[in-house]
């Protein structure tokens, strides 16, 4: 191995992204016809980028998603995440890889109706087994962040849609994840709301270098991303940055 | 994540459907109360036959006999003498012993006929083999022209008259005879009083009772027209009838000894020890262990019956469970999103269901002991027929009912914990 070689390597190591999928396959069998949701699919996301994964109904840009939160098994192909082969761990595992590195907003909020906002938000620090009067402290922190002080002891039903997302957020964020991922965040939101909730999505995410991968179907919302990888068939078929020229894969 | 958290969210989950946990944990208050009731009848039912058990006779006092005299046991002959007592006496949890002559003949009461068994014991053991004046006192004295004697108050119904067969009682069947001032003769020749001479032998000596006190055996199986009397003064007395008794002054030894054990648990383990030495042993508790298995099998065939009806308020759990968790079937994929993890999500649904349980259980006890106070208040009182609950079934009843009901969500939560986050998420 020559010093070159190893100057790369070193390189590398050191620029190792926090997600890395390589080659995932996700088949489908819908009675005889198979689907391929993800045909071969790769792509890197680095610490602290907020990425977007754009694509048309049907594209596998969700199924990509569940995926890397583990939400779902693949066919073969790895993904990597903070340096822990995902696709290898058990389901127990994979919970409590997401109870300590994962956030997750859903596009219809899931907010647990029967609890008020500062609860909802506290139930990941619960599920962590943190007591009461820190995970009311953090719970607050969080709703302050996403400027929901006053909606604290407010149920879901009694919200708008746009505050219900915020709550969604603040839960996302109150365990202090690495990565937040994010299934069409705005996908119930009118389009004012949706603006106000990428704003305030980008803001968080440039304030805690927190990684944030989103995926939607509106390039107006990619259009907040610092990296946007288009999804068509099950596969990457362009990366484009801001500021930057969009590369062929 | 912390248990009392689980607890928590599993009752905040079962007062979001108040209506129907109530209704759920009211099928298993109907099987608690089932299962209470019956066992409580079946201990009542064990609880008068041991009182029964206990009215023939002292539960501590042992009976032993010569191989040849009776009761039960088998071995060599072993003699009831001087030295036999000496070494019964010796035995630890002994803490009386009196040897015994029994003796039967005839009483005479003005016109009345009566018939008395002697029983010969050592006084000074009387109060220790329960033997208590309820009226008057012990007998004193060895006065054999006069002797001295205890009566049990069934005597005076027992003496009758000849002439007509009738007993001597009023028409409300109150004893004509006071036994503490009525002039009462007896004697152990049995033709003494009919007139009529049938045996060669002389008439036999009649002797006027001194009547000392009587003792109240109206409760009670253990003695039946009996005379309590000095040991010595009963040898005495049958060696002077000995041409009708039969009696034997120089042999030294007895058919019976009593022995007061201080415990009823001692009294098996020491008849054991006596009938291993070639004595016959009799007790009243001997009854008990024979009658324990059956009263537990009785028990046991009464709670089976109640069990039915715990068996479909179990189902009723069971199903209130399982859509319970279909309702929430989203809620549980969104929280295994969040990191809630298997284990705590099987025990927050066991957990559920084991409330269902103990409050079942807990309402099914207070009712249970409302009918049995209504069993004992209305039907017992005219049939005997008691419903009795005891620690042991309050605390089992309420128990049982928990621990049904945990089993019964065993199902249901496991089917919880497995499903699938994604699968629930998009479901609706």
């Amino acid at each position: 191995m020559d010093e070159q070689q190893a100057a790369a390597m070193i390189a590398k190591a050191q620029h190792r992204p926090i997600i890395d999928v390589q080659n995932v396959k996700k088949i489908y069998r819908v009675g005889e016809v198979k689907i391929r949701a993800l045909d071969g699919i790769s792509l890197t996301i680095d610490k602290g980028e907020f990425a977007c994964i754009i694509g048309r109904s049907g594209s596998g840009k969700s199924t990509l998603l569940n995926m890397m939160a583990g939400l779902e098994a693949i066919n073969s192909g790895q993904i990597i995440i903070s340096g822990k082969h995902i696709e290898r761990m058990t389901e127990a595992e994979l919970i409590e890889f997401r109870q300590q590195q994962i956030g997750f907003v859903f596009q219809s909020f899931n907010l647990l109706p029967h609890y008020t906002a500062q609860e909802n938000v506290a139930l990941p620090l619960m599920f962590r087994g943190i007591g009461r009067a820190e995970r009311s402290r953090r719970a607050r922190e969080a709703l302050r962040l996403v400027g929901l002080s006053t909606h604290r002891h407010h149920t879901p039903m009694q919200m708008s849609g746009g505050q219900q997302q915020r709550v969604g957020i603040a839960r996302a964020l109150v365990g202090n994840p690495a990565i937040v991922f994010a299934d069409e965040p705005t996908g119930n939101l009118d389009s004012k709301t949706s603006n106000e909730i990428m704003e305030l999505l980008l803001e968080i995410a440039q304030q805690r270098r927190t990684t944030f991968v989103m995926v939607t179907h509106d390039p107006n919302m990619a259009a907040y991303a610092d990296k946007t990888i288009n999804v068509l068939d099950g596969k990457a078929t362009g990366i484009s940055y801001k500021n930057a020229e969009t590369t062929e894969v | 994540m912390s248990f009392f958290d689980i607890l928590g969210i599993a009752f905040t989950n079962l007062w979001r459907r108040k209506l129907r946990a109530i209704l759920t944990a009211l099928g298993m208050a109907i099987g608690t109360v089932s299962i209470v009731v019956m066992v409580s009848i079946g201990v009542g039912l064990t609880a008068s036959t041991e009182e029964m058990i206990a009215s023939m006779g002292s539960l501590t006092k042992i009976e032993v006999m010569t191989a040849g005299y009776g009761g039960s046991g088998s071995g060599s002959e072993a003699k009831l003498d001087a030295r036999a007592l000496e070494s019964f006496r010796a035995i630890e949890h002994v803490t009386a012993v009196t040897p015994v002559l029994q003796y039967g003949g005839q009483a005479k009461s003005g016109r009345y006929m009566g018939y008395l068994q002697f029983f010969g014991i050592d006084m000074l053991t009387a109060a220790d083999f329960d033997i208590v004046p309820s009226e008057g006192e012990l007998p004193q004295g060895a006065n054999s022209n006069k002797p001295a004697v205890l009566l049990t108050s069934d005597v005076a119904a027992n003496f009758y008259d000849p002439n007509n067969g009738n007993s001597a009682v009023d028409s409300e069947g109150e004893p004509l005879i006071d036994l503490m001032t009525a002039k009462i003769k007896f004697s152990f020749d049995w033709e003494a009083f009919s007139g009529v001479r049938q045996s060669e032998e002389p008439a036999g000596a009649i002797y006027d009772l001194k009547v000392s006190g009587v003792y109240d055996n109206s409760e009670s199986w253990e003695y039946y027209s009996t005379a309590f009397t000095d040991l010595e003064l009963l040898q005495e007395l049958l060696k002077d009838n000995a041409a009708y008794t039969g009696y034997d002054p120089k042999s030294g030894e007895y058919d019976t000894v009593w022995l007061k054990v201080d415990e009823m648990d001692n009294v098996e383990p020491i008849s054991a020890a006596l009938r291993e030495q070639g004595y016959n042993t009799y007790s009243p508790s001997d009854y008990i262990s024979t009658f324990e298995e059956q009263s537990r099998t009785v028990q046991g065939v009464l709670g089976a019956i109640g069990a039915v009806a715990m068996v479909v308020a179990a189902i009723g759990i069971m199903n209130t469970m399982m859509m319970s968790i279909y309702e929430r079937t989203r809620e549980i994929g969104v929280i295994k999103v969040l990191g809630c993890k298997m284990r705590d999500i099987l025990t927050m649904f066991i957990a559920e269901s084991a409330f269902i349980g103990l409050i079942g259980g807990v309402v099914g006890l207070l009712l249970s002991y409302g009918l049995s106070f209504a069993i004992n208040h209305f039907i017992g009182e005219a049939t005997g027929f008691a419903s009795v609950i005891p620690l042991w079934l309050a605390i089992g009843g309420a128990g049982f009912s928990a621990l049904v009901a945990t089993l019964s969500g065993l199902y249901p939560s496991i089917r919880a914990m497995k499903l699938s986050a994604l699968a629930a998420i998009r479901s609706q």
